[in-house]
Formats: C-alpha cells, sequence, structure tokens
C-alpha cells in the first residue's frame, strides 16, 4: 500500500513537473513581446557566446588541474587524480557566479547612491567601450560623486558635545573590532578572558553612547531644505524605536519563559497554548483597532504608542524561545539555591540572568532588526515628517511625489542598512544559534 | 513553601484573581480619570491624555497584586506571567476581538463609528428634549433617514462631550430620545456602522470562484515555490561548503549571507527597480544573452516568476546556514565507515547525508512554508501590480491572501472596507492554524511540552 501510494506521489510530481516545463512554461515564453525598446541592447544568440565562454573557463581550469597535478606528481612520485582539483575549481566557479548573483543588486544600489545623474530611466546609453557598460549590465562608474549622500545631510547640524559623543562611540566600535580581530588571530575563544572582557565592555559602552546619542538628536538640529535633509533624523527615530522595543521584548519575555520553563503551576499547558494560538492572527490586520486603541489614549503620533503597537508582537515568540533555553540548563544549580533557602526570584535573577545572556540578546537583535524595517504599522501611527521611520522614508523616495529620486533611494538604502548590516554579521553566533536552538527542537 | 490547589480549580482561581485584580485596576483607573475630568474640566480639543488612564489602572494594581501576593501565595507563581499577559491582552488579543466584531458590520473609511466634523452645527437653544438650530436640521447634519429618526448625534460644549439619539427632526427642531446631560453648542452627526452578520463572508464565499479560489490557490504556490526555491539551492551550496578541504570556505559562507542580513523593506524595492521592463538591468542581461525584454512585473505570469525569483535571493543564505549547522551535527566516524565499506561520494550523499538531513529539516521546511503564507512584505513591496480581467484592484495577480485583506481594510480604492478586510483575516487565521497543527504533529512540539 505505502509503496503504490509512494509510486502515485512520484507519479504526480513527474506530471507537475511535465506540465511546468511543457505547458506553463512555453506559455510563459509567449507572453514576451518581440520587440526591443530604444536603447535596449539585444544580441542574437547571445547566450551561444556566453556558454562557449563559460566552457572555456571549465576548459582553463581542467587543463591548469591536469597540468598542477601531473607536475606535482612528477617532484612526489606519486600517482594522483587531477579529478578532485577539477571539482575544486569548478567549486570555485560555481560560488563566484553565486556571489555575482548575491551582490549584483548591492552593486546596482551602490553605483546608483554615487550616480548624481539618476541613471536608472534614462534611456540614452552612457558613452563607454565596454558592451556591458554600454548596454547597462554593468553600472557606468564615469561620473562618481558624492551629492546623493551630501543631500541626505544637507542642513544636518552636530553640536560639540554629540560630536564628542559620536567619535567616543566610533573609538569602542573600532576597539570591538580590533579586539574581535586580535583574538581571532590568536586564538582566543574564552569570553571570560581578559581581552574577551574588554571586548564586552567595549560593545556596552558603544552601545550605551550611541543610545545616548540616539536620544539627544533633536528634529531642531535638521535645517535643511526638501524631506531627503532629514534622514539622519529617520534614522535615530527607527533606532530609538527598535532600541526600545527590542528591550521591552527582552523584559516581558524573560519572566515568562522562567515561569513556563520551570515552575509547574496549574494552566501552564493551556497557557502555553494559549501564547502559541496568538501568535497566528495575522497580527497587523487589527491594525485598526490598535489605531482605535492608541488614539484613545492619546499616544498617536508619539513613539511610545509605536513602540506599545509593536510590542505584543514578539512575546510569544520570545517566550517560547527563552523557555526552550532555559530547559536545556541543567537545574541542579538552582535546586541547590532553593533549598539554601533562596527565593524564586533570586534564582531567576543571581543565577540564569547571568546565564541567559546569549539568548537575550537574541531575543533583543529578533525585535531590534524586525522592527528596524517595518513600515506599515509606523506609517499608520506617525504623522509629520519629523518622526517617520527609515523605512517610510525609503517607501517615499519610491513611491508618490519622488518617484523618480532613484539616487537619493540609493544612498539612503546604504546608509539605511549599515546598522542592520553591521548588527547581522556582529552578532551572526547569536542569530544561528538562537534560531536552531530555540524555536527548533532538533 | 506554598502549594497551589491541583489541577483545574487551581488554574481557575489563579485566572480568576488575576482577572479580577485587572478589572478591578481598569476600573478603578477609567474612574479616576473621569473624576479628574469632572473635577478639573479641560477644553474638549485638549482634553486629559488617555494614557492617564493606564498610569492610574497601573498604580491601582500594584497594592491589590502585593495584597494578593500576601493572602494566596501560590499566586506569585502567575505574577511571572503578568507583564506578558498583561501586553497580549492590550494589544494582541484586544485588537483581535474588535477585528472579528468589525469582520460582522459594515466598518469603512466613512462609517467609522467617528463624529463628521463637516456637519457640525451651532446650537441656538435647547428646551427640555429639543435642539434648536439655524437652518433645516436635516439638511444641516445630512441624515440618512428623512426625519433623522435614530440618528446618533455628538453633542458637545467647551469642555464636555456626549452622545446622543435623535428621535425624530422636523425643520430646526431635533427631538433627542433623552434630554441631554448639559447643556450643548455644537452638534455633529456620527457616521455609524452597523452590524450585519454574516453578509461579509457572503461577499467573498458568492465570488469565490474569481478572487478568493485564485487568491488562495495561488498563495498556497507561492508559498511552497518560496520554500523549494529558497532550500534546495541553500542545500546544495551547503554540501558544497561543507567540505572541509576547499579553499575560501569560510569567505563565502560570510559573504552570501548578504541577502538575509539587508533588511527586506530595502532589498525588494531594488529588485523592483531592477526587474524594470525597459530599464532594469537583468533585462539588461538577458538581452545581451539574446533574450528580448520579459515584462517581469508588468504581465500577471511573470510577476509570480519574479516573485518567487526575489525569494529565492532572499532565501537561500537562511538554508544554506541551517543545513551547514544541521550538517555540522552529523559526526565524523558515520563517514569514516561509509569509506571503509567502500561508498563513493554519491552513495554516502543520498545513503548518509541527505537521509539524517531529513529529520532537522521537516520542522524548518513547515516553518517557512508557514512564514512564506503570509509573506506580506515581498508582495507588497513588489509595487503595483499588473491586472487581472473580473478581479477587484485589491486582489490583482500576485496577491496573497494577506495583501489581499490589507488592501481592502487600508487602501482607498478597497473602499477601506475594514469589515470586509477583518472577514479575509478570520479566514487567514483558520488556514494559519490549519498549517500550525500539521507542523506542530510533525515536529511534535506539543508533546514535548505536556
Amino acid at each position: 500500500m505505502a509503496a503504490i501510494l509512494r509510486h502515485l506521489g512520484w507519479a504526480l510530481f513527474g506530471l507537475l513537473v511535465a506540465w511546468v516545463l511543457f505547458v506553463y512554461f512555453p506559455g510563459l515564453l509567449a507572453r514576451i513581446q518581440p520587440n526591443t525598446p530604444p536603447g535596449f541592447v539585444r544580441i542574437e544568440n547571445g547566450w551561444v557566446y556566453a556558454l562557449g565562454g563559460l566552457l572555456v573557463v571549465v576548459g582553463l581550469i581542467v587543463l591548469y588541474a591536469w597540468l598542477a597535478t601531473l607536475l606535482a606528481n612528477r617532484r612526489t612520485q606519486r600517482k594522483r587524480s587531477f579529478w578532485p582539483l577539477v571539482g575544486q575549481g569548478l567549486t570555485h566557479l560555481f560560488m563566484f557566479l553565486v556571489l555575482v548573483f548575491a551582490y549584483y543588486p548591492v552593486l546596482q544600489i551602490l553605483a546608483a547612491s554615487f550616480d548624481p545623474r539618476n541613471t536608472l530611466y534614462r534611456i540614452l546609453p552612457p558613452a563607454s567601450d565596454n558592451l556591458l557598460v554600454r548596454a547597462r549590465v554593468i553600472p557606468d562608474f564615469s561620473q562618481l560623486s558624492w551629492e546623493n549622500y551630501a543631500k541626505l545631510f544637507d542642513g544636518f547640524i552636530l553640536y560639540p558635545y554629540q560630536a564628542v559623543l559620536l567619535v567616543a562611540a566610533a573609538l569602542c566600535l573600532l576597539l570591538v573590532l580590533v579586539l574581535a580581530g586580535y583574538r581571532r588571530l590568536i586564538g582566543d575563544v574564552d569570553s571570560d578572558s581578559g581581552l574577551g572582557m574588554l571586548q564586552g565592555r567595549s560593545l556596552t559602552a558603544f552601545a550605551l553612547l550611541s543610545f545616548t546619542l540616539v536620544i539627544f538628536l533633536s528634529p531642531a538640529q535638521f535645517t535643511g531644505q526638501g524631506t531627503e535633509a532629514k534622514f539622519v533624523l529617520w534614522v535615530r527615530n527607527t533606532l530609538f524605536v527598535s532600541g526600545i522595543t527590542g528591550i521591552l521584548a527582552v523584559l516581558l519575555t524573560a519572566t515568562a519563559g522562567y515561569a513556563f520553563a520551570r515552575f509547574n503551576f496549574p494552566g501552564r499547558y493551556p497557557m502555553l497554548l494559549v501564547f502559541i494560538f496568538i501568535q497566528m492572527f495575522p497580527g497587523f490586520l487589527g491594525l485598526v483597532a490598535t489605531y482605535i486603541l492608541i488614539s484613545n489614549l492619546g499616544l498617536l503620533n508619539t513613539f511610545t504608542g509605536l513602540v506599545l503597537a509593536y510590542s505584543g508582537g514578539i512575546i510569544s515568540f520570545g517566550t517560547w524561545v527563552y523557555k526552550g533555553f532555559l530547559e536545556s540548563i541543567s537545574k541542579s544549580l538552582e535546586e541547590a539555591a532553593l533549598i539554601d533557602g533562596a527565593s524564586k526570584w533570586q534564582v531567576f535573577t543571581k543565577i540564569l540572568m547571568p546565564l541567559s545572556a546569549p539568548m537575550f540578546v537574541f531575543i533583543f537583535l529578533l525585535q531590534f532588526v524586525g522592527t528596524y524595517s517595518e513600515f506599515i504599522v509606523a506609517n499608520l501611527f506617525l504623522t509629520g515628517v519629523d518622526s517617520w521611520t527609515v523605512g517610510m522614508g525609503l517607501r517615499n523616495f519610491t513611491t508618490g511625489q519622488f518617484s523618480t529620486r532613484w539616487g537619493l533611494f540609493a544612498a539612503a538604502s546604504v546608509l539605511g542598512s549599515l546598522p542592520i548590516l553591521l548588527t547581522f554579521y556582529g552578532f551572526q553566533r547569536y542569530f544561528v544559534s538562537g534560531y536552531t536552538a530555540g524555536s527548533v527542537k532538533e | 513553601m506554598y502549594r497551589s490547589p491541583p489541577g483545574a480549580r487551581g488554574f481557575l482561581i489563579a485566572i480568576g484573581l488575576l482577572g479580577g485584580a485587572l478589572t478591578v485596576a481598569a476600573l478603578a483607573g477609567l474612574l479616576l480619570f473621569w473624576a479628574l475630568q469632572a473635577a478639573f474640566p479641560r477644553p474638549v480639543e485638549e482634553g486629559y491624555p488617555g494614557y492617564l488612564i493606564l498610569i492610574f489602572g497601573t498604580l491601582v494594581l500594584i497594592p491589590i497584586l502585593v495584597v494578593l501576593g500576601r493572602r494566596v501565595p501560590y499566586l506569585t507563581d502567575w505574577y511571572y506571567l503578568l507583564p506578558a499577559i498583561t501586553f497580549l491582552l492590550a494589544f494582541t488579543v484586544f485588537p483581535i476581538i474588535l477585528t472579528i466584531y468589525y469582520a460582522f458590520t459594515d466598518y469603512t473609511g466613512i462609517r467609522n463609528g467617528k463624529p463628521d466634523r463637516s456637519t457640525e452645527t451651532a446650537i441656538v437653544r435647547v428646551e427640555g428634549r429639543e435642539l434648536f438650530v439655524e437652518g433645516n436640521a436635516h439638511d444641516l447634519l445630512r441624515c440618512d433617514q428623512p426625519d433623522c429618526a435614530g440618528q446618533a448625534l455628538e453633542i458637545t460644549t467647551r469642555t464636555q462631550r456626549a452622545r446622543v439619539r435623535v428621535e425624530q427632526a422636523s425643520g430646526n427642531t431635533i427631538t433627542l430620545t433623552a434630554p441631554p446631560p448639559f447643556a450643548p453648542t455644537l452638534v455633529y452627526k456620527i457616521n455609524e456602522f452597523r452590524f450585519i452578520g454574516f453578509r461579509n463572508f457572503v461577499e467573498i464565499f458568492s465570488r469565490a470562484g474569481t478572487v478568493l479560489i485564485p487568491v488562495l490557490l495561488w498563495n498556497i504556490i507561492f508559498a511552497a515555490g518560496a520554500v523549494v526555491v529558497g532550500a534546495i539551492p541553500g542545500l546544495i551550496l551547503g554540501l558544497m561548503l561543507n567540505n572541509k578541504n576547499l579553499a575560501l570556505r569560510g569567505f563565502y559562507r560570510t559573504a552570501l549571507i548578504i541577502s538575509w542580513a539587508i533588511p527586506v523593506v530595502i532589498s525588494v524595492q531594488i529588485f523592483t527597480a531592477m526587474l524594470n521592463v525597459q530599464f532594469g538591468p537583468i533585462n539588461r542581461l538577458l538581452g545581451l544573452l539574446g533574450a528580448y525584454p520579459i515584462p517581469w512585473l508588468t504581465d500577471p505570469e511573470w510577476f509570480k516568476v519574479s516573485a518567487l525569483l526575489i525569494s529565492l535571493w532572499l532565501g537561500f543564505p537562511y538554508w544554506m546556514t541551517a543545513t551547514l549547522g544541521a550538517l555540522s551535527t552529523i559526526p565524523e566516524d558515520v563517514y569514516e565507515a561509509a569509506k571503509i565499506d567502500g561508498a563513493n561520494g554519491f552513495q554516502t550523499l543520498t545513503g548518509i547525508t541527505l537521509p539524517l538531513l531529513r529529520q532537522p529539516f521537516i520542522p524548518l521546511l513547515l516553518g517557512s512554508f508557514a512564514f512564506n503564507f503570509n509573506n506580506f512584505g515581498l508582495i507588497y513591496l513588489m509595487g503595483p501590480q499588473p491586472g487581472v480581467e473580473g478581479r477587484p484592484s485589491t486582489a490583482q495577480a500576485g496577491d496573497i491572501l494577506i495583501t489581499w485583506a490589507y488592501k481592502t481594510a487600508f487602501q482607498a480604492d478597497g473602499g477601506q472596507a475594514y469589515g470586509l478586510g477583518g472577514a479575509i483575516s478570520i479566514l487567514i487565521f483558520f488556514l494559519t492554524v490549519a498549517i500550525s497543527l500539521i507542523n506542530f504533529r510533525f515536529t511534535g512540539a506539543l508533546r514535548e511540552v505536556r
């Protein structure tokens, strides 16, 4: 029976693939209009040349592998096959192509951000000897300028004490990076070592300094004309909201996760179910209701209102993840402390909280990153350019009256994604381990 | 140590006490707020901010909790859950309940239960239940009924406001159902929404053939397709990068995470620009290879292909990382044993690696399916969609259920039909629950909790 079902499944799968290949795909191709718009470079049968070029590269790799193995074999008097080396070469070629695919949008956006001419929607092809540049496959780097970036900082006044804070924060970040690099070089993986402690301290100092800076920046410092001159203010707003939301997420989920993991009160299981199922309602479709609630509380167009609206989002998931984390820690230490007369609260604050730092970081970062790129809720709750967030600002460059300001969008995207890129690469370990350890039990 | 009453009784007592404390605190907050308003009146336009209710409520709640904790010690276990529960109740459960309620009403952008400021009318004189205005009351207030019977109104003075109902209006006289609580100076019409039962659901299902079923079908295909196009390349890359002899392995691994790290709100908008039919670099590249410009975002079918293409770019780093993580848990000696037995690379892959990856991958696949099922950001950010004949502007070629619901509820061309949007949300909720139940069944997450 099972065998029949399995064969039936494969047969269905085969039919599906056949349908996609022989019915759907030709239909798709038939939808392409065979005409070329002005400025569009089309080479008849160009793919033959491309494929030929690729085959030449493959051939070179095989040749290189063969020669290298031949020479090595002659020197060492051994008989090794050259296929593993070919495999390596082909893997590198493949990885190179994947890298091109992954970084192509990044390259385009970087190029557009340095191009003051707003070239995305220009019909005239750039004058260049390179076919790829003329076809605009590779961006035209002939006119680089900081103009787009300058517009984002136009009329921005930084007070001296803020400049001092900024420099101090930058120094702390630099110290963290240098320490991280040095520790990797000497192979120091212990976070309790002297250098590790120093790295942690300077990271904390960086976070505190930048948060102070974020708090003390005010809309009065942005005197430039046009909406784009408020970009730094948007970044500041976003960092502020995301930071507070992240901290709130940790505060709300920590005690709940502890209770679910360690206490055995009646009603624990139903409460966990409630937590899970609430999460499944498409959260932001309660938006009008949330909007009415926040407006009745008189918190519309305030960051407090926005933070409150965001706060419900991660509670269930965070509690679930933290509970899973605590259950993976042995209870013996706590039991000893409880016998010695410590209260449950003391056990939580003195024993578990220091152990849970990685999980707190994960929950904070998850909420931080999620809130940073959110724009739907923010769009509804915040009005006025002064209180926009990065997501709203970026959306405004590409829609509505700014539909052609591609260069500004590009520059703002590059700067706006930097905080998240840095966070992500800096805390990659936490993201990966948090996703795999907490949410998914293997 | 203290001990809770066992079973359902203990649970109900705890819930009852906590719920009671929260209710009492909320009511006390509201009463204090009203007392403040009555004691020190302020103009209507700049009244006391509503968050004072929250502050008063919290101030009342804390002593109640302290006293309760002394008298009923086992309740203190629940105090650890209280912050999370309160926030969930206020900012998740309450909106959900309200949304479910709206799903059975004709709530729209116009009928939003708020006073219509454009109908502001001055009241000349008040006599008992009768209000006198200058001119024809029906025309000034733009009532729905010819004699304004049953119309809800808001009456205000400088510091007070109240809602009243009209019994009837004729000429310049408005007769209310009850005398107003104070002598008002201004009156507004309230745009009421009404309870309409299952009419929103009837509307969805009566047009199921042209809207609901195609959207749902595409929603499922998109979610499944997004998982497949992300997972298969990610799996292949993970397997390739797991080769310990490969040089630059760490570099590739770190460099390829880029598309996971860029905020979606940025990357999807870059892609929509790159997929432009005439100017987009992707079409330019394909043009060099001999292709005519592909209508990526302007043709209904190609739009779907674009959505999957962007999913591929966004999704593969996650799956690559997941594969590498899962592979690192497979012990080395399994492979050594296979080598001794004379298995070649392909046999090792299909006989050992892939079967061992199945167990950790099933929950990830289902979780990713559930995420993509409601992947609002991607579809919404791809911008205006190519139209399909016979479908409303809120549910076009690439729209999935959640973007359909959002556009119905919030966009002007959907009439801001929040009631209808709420009804669609409830459908999405049931579908999500169904997916999650399957997920739990496969992963055994719930059994483990017990």
